[in-house]
């Protein structure tokens, strides 16, 4: 077994709906677009809210070339564009490597969820009888890594991580494990989720779906919008990454992962959990707060989640918290559940490349509990050589991923 | 850095009960206690062995709080956990001052609840579901509520990867202690019997089918038609050795090594064997062993018409002249098919086999298939000293685990 090893991100894949591939995406973040619109996917009569973030006009033929994209979910169709996109990014010609020794480790909220829709469907219709073996192939949430792997001929390490909405996090954290441990080569590491009704729905019973726009940290923030998405970075360790020539983003530096072990849906009072995951991940890159030069946050829009992540914040690094600029991409993307983290630490690895932060869009009035430096509005020039990127879950799973620019320097992990 | 992986508990809420022992005696008895599933005539499903365990009743381990808030996968999950947490000697005290991981694996996860929760509003419309049911659709939700009921605060995480995935997360759980990450985590799997994935799996062709029309469910028996959909909790306390040692814990074996394969051309297409071969060689290699240092063997085999074939050729293909030496048992013909708790029922009977110096038979085997006529297929519950095994899991979409577990470590 080989020692700790520093893991390089050398191709990054992203499907939103405000962008599909990184120079799109990464325009429209700076730019503050968003992308709200009236949910289409399915009809939202009879809600008291209607707003989501689809992504429009998806073609998944340009992306899935090798199994029939017909046959598979739009989760999987997502997670494969991302990881076609990261491999093509990351100049990856998969003929020259040996492909079982390629991985694919995904995390998601809801897997396919419109595999359950439609068998939900004909339940209550009373034609079961339609129902045939694409539900079995379809719908456990594997089958999403799966079909990736499938697509791409990859016989490594295959799992899904389906650890709600902090599994990007979660995947790539374990992706990296693996690679430390020279049990692959490449690692494809990620989320991806696609807009379901049961969400919706969910969310929407719960209250937390904003009317019109997602507006983290302000005063009068109302809620969330929900998403969709998927992003794929391709990891590997850095060694190999310089030895093929590779453009190296950063590297993942290390995380702290950590359960509250209070409340299914509310986070703890005072962010113990949240804060513990925040130091853990600092110790295990060897990295100090004073370090930190961005913080990616949960930031969904909530009132309490936003409330709770800013006391978490403060609790792990005093006052250098309001040192830290801390933005929220959801209100520009909405919340795209398993898909956030994956996406989150893309922006991680392009803030990091670029040396700019993304607004935290739709912000207007100060809240005292919300008062760290959200970087309302307007996209900031700043060079970001250590970011932390904050994702928590249903559960009280909390996450907290370390990425940091690729100094070729001994910062191994602890 | 890297430390040794060892259990030092088990908890299972299983068909043949809610302990090894008890496990252990109906798996040797071979006695077969499986039900008939009947509930879903109505949607046109003829009856066949298997379903849910009847005699399961939650309160019995976890009293004290309303069991509302958790569905019956995560019920399975936590009651195992709370039994696992006492096996270990896990006590409060201990969860006071140690941070305590868990490593669920599932197939399932909570498509029972997801999918209730989806036809209340379809039927009632949106406004009338229940904010409690919706927390419990996430896949991770029996985790997160074991956590919840026990205090358990470590890293909190779910694997899945069809019916590999409860040994997947054992490995996985292994591998956060080996490297320090964690030095207690409770690891295994559940899967609770729905009609979701009853209907599912009946609508793909992978169940055994009716008694009456030759329906057999036989580990690598020629008459085999297909595996027994059943339900199961089951998980290992693992800890890291120092730390079991400097608590005084009962060691109850060591994992010393796994490893995962996934066949992107399927099982099928004649390179079947492929994901378990790479998977057992693997395991091997990371547990620095060899075929020779493996006294048994813990087969996937579920009845399954392709799988246990697949696994049949592969365990050929990896054990070489060993093959047909190795004794090789499997679980499933009375256990049924418990998808993300099979691996942690593997595991755990192979425990006691060890603790017993008893290998469980495969119940009922008759005419074996031609690939697997040379194997050393116990057919009777077989008295061995036994301190090693290799446990298999097989995915019946291209995807193989395999886990090695010794007896404890010495010092």
């Amino acid at each position: 077994m080989m020692g700790p090893a520093a893991i390089a991100v050398t191709g990054l894949g992203v499907v939103t709906s405000i962008g599909v591939g990184c120079e799109p995406f990464w325009d429209s973040l700076l730019a503050g677009r968003n992308g709200f619109t009236r949910v289409k996917s399915f009809d939202t009569v009879g809600y008291s809210v209607h707003m989501g973030a689809e992504i429009q006009d998806f073609c998944p033929e340009d992306y899935v070339l090798e199994i029939d994209p017909a046959a598979i979910g739009r989760t999987s169709q997502f997670a494969i564009a991302a990881s076609r996109l990261a491999l093509l990014d990351g100049g990856l010609d998969l003929s020259e490597i040996d492909r079982a020794r390629v991985g694919v480790c995904i995390g998601t909220t809801s897997g396919e969820p419109h595999s359950i829709e439609r068998f939900n469907d004909q339940y209550v219709q009373g034609s079961m009888n339609k129902i045939g073996s694409e539900f079995l192939h379809g719908y456990p949430c594997h089958v999403v890594p799966f079909h990736v792997a499938k697509e791409f001929g990859l016989g490594g390490e295959v799992m899904m991580i389906p650890t709600a909405c902090a599994a990007g996090n979660y995947a790539i954290a374990h992706a990296g494990d693996l690679l430390c441990a020279g049990k692959t080569d490449f690692m494809l590491a990620g989320g991806a989720d696609s807009f379901s009704r049961i969400t919706y729905t969910g969310f929407a019973r719960l209250g937390a779906i904003a009317p019109e726009v997602c507006q983290p940290f302000d005063l009068n923030r109302k809620g969330m919008i929900p998403g969709e998405g998927a992003a794929v970075l391709l990891l590997e360790r850095r060694d190999q990454a310089q030895a093929r020539g590779a453009r190296i983003y950063c590297e993942v530096a290390g995380y702290g992962l950590s359960c509250d072990a209070h409340h299914m849906t509310a986070a703890h009072p005072e962010g113990e959990g949240a804060a513990r995951a925040i130091r853990m991940a600092m110790q295990h890159s060897n990295i100090r707060p004073d370090e930190i030069d961005y913080i990616s946050a949960h930031g969904t829009g909530t009132p309490t989640n936003d409330r709770l992540e800013t006391i978490a914040v403060k609790r792990a690094f005093g006052k250098r918290a309001y040192d830290i600029p801390m933005s929220s991409v959801k209100s520009m993307l909405g919340h795209t559940m398993g898909a956030a983290s994956a996406i989150e630490a893309a922006v991680c690895a392009l803030a990091i490349t670029h040396g700019y932060i993304p607004p935290t869009m739709h912000w207007q009035q100060k809240d005292s509990e919300c008062d760290l430096d959200c970087v309302p509005n307007i996209a900031r020039k700043h060079k970001v050589t250590v970011a932390m990127n904050n994702a928590y879950a249903f559960g009280g799973n909390n996450s907290s991923l370390v990425l940091a620019a690729s100094t070729n320097s001994n910062r191994e992990r602890a | 850095m890297n430390k040794l992986v060892v259990i030092t508990g088990v908890g299972l809420i299983s068909r043949l009960g809610d302990s090894s022992a008890l496990l252990h005696r109906d798996l040797c008895a071979g006695s077969n206690r499986l039900d008939e599933i009947t509930e879903y005539e109505t949607h046109g499903f003829g009856s066949q062995p298997g379903g849910s365990i009847s005699a399961f009743a939650p309160e019995t381990y976890l009293s004290g709080r309303a069991l509302r808030p958790l569905d019956r996968t995560g019920r399975l999950f936590a009651s195992a956990a709370k039994l696992a947490l006492e096996s270990s000697g896990w006590s409060a005290g201990y969860l006071a001052t140690n941070d305590v991981g868990v490593v669920l694996g599932t197939m399932f996860g909570s498509m029972h609840t997801i999918s209730q929760f989806d036809r209340q509003a379809l039927i009632d419309g949106p406004s009338c579901v229940s904010p409690m049911d919706f927390s419990n659709t996430v896949i991770n939700s029996a985790a997160a509520q074991t956590a919840i009921w026990h205090k358990l605060r470590g890293i909190n995480s779910t694997i899945a990867s069809g019916a590999t995935s409860g040994l997947m997360a054992i490995g996985y759980a292994a591998d956060l202690i080996q490297s320090g990450r964690q030095s207690a985590v409770l690891a295994g799997g559940a899967d609770e019997f729905c009609f979701e994935s009853f209907c599912g799996m009946a609508r793909a062709g992978l169940l055994r089918g009716s008694s009456s029309q030759r329906g057999c469910a036989v580990p690598f028996d020629e008459r085999r038609t297909g595996m027994t959909l059943s339900e199961a909790g089951a998980l290992l306390a693992l800890e890291d050795w120092e730390s079991a040692k400097a608590r005084g814990a009962n060691v109850l074996g060591e994992i010393r090594g796994h490893a995962n394969a996934y066949n992107p051309a399927g099982n099928q297409n004649g390179r079947g064997p492929d994901a378990i071969i790479r998977a057992m060689q693997g395991a091997l290699e990371s547990a620095r062993m060899s075929t020779g240092d493996i006294d048994c063997i813990s087969a996937a085999a579920n009845g399954s018409p392709v799988d246990d074939k697949n696994e049949a050729m592969a365990i050929h293909a990896v054990f070489n002249s060993h093959a047909n030496s190795v004794p090789l048992t499997a679980i499933k013909s009375v256990l049924g098919e418990t998808l993300g708790a099979a691996g942690a029922l593997q595991a755990i009977d192979f425990v006691e086999s060890m603790r017993t110096s008893l290998l469980p038979g495969i119940a009922g085997l008759g005419e074996v298939d031609e690939e697997a006529a040379s194997l050393n297929l116990c057919r009777q519950p077989t008295l061995l000293n036994v301190r090693s095994a290799l446990i298999n899991s097989v995915g019946f979409d291209g995807h193989a685990c395999s886990l090695i577990i010794t007896a404890p470590p010495q010092g």
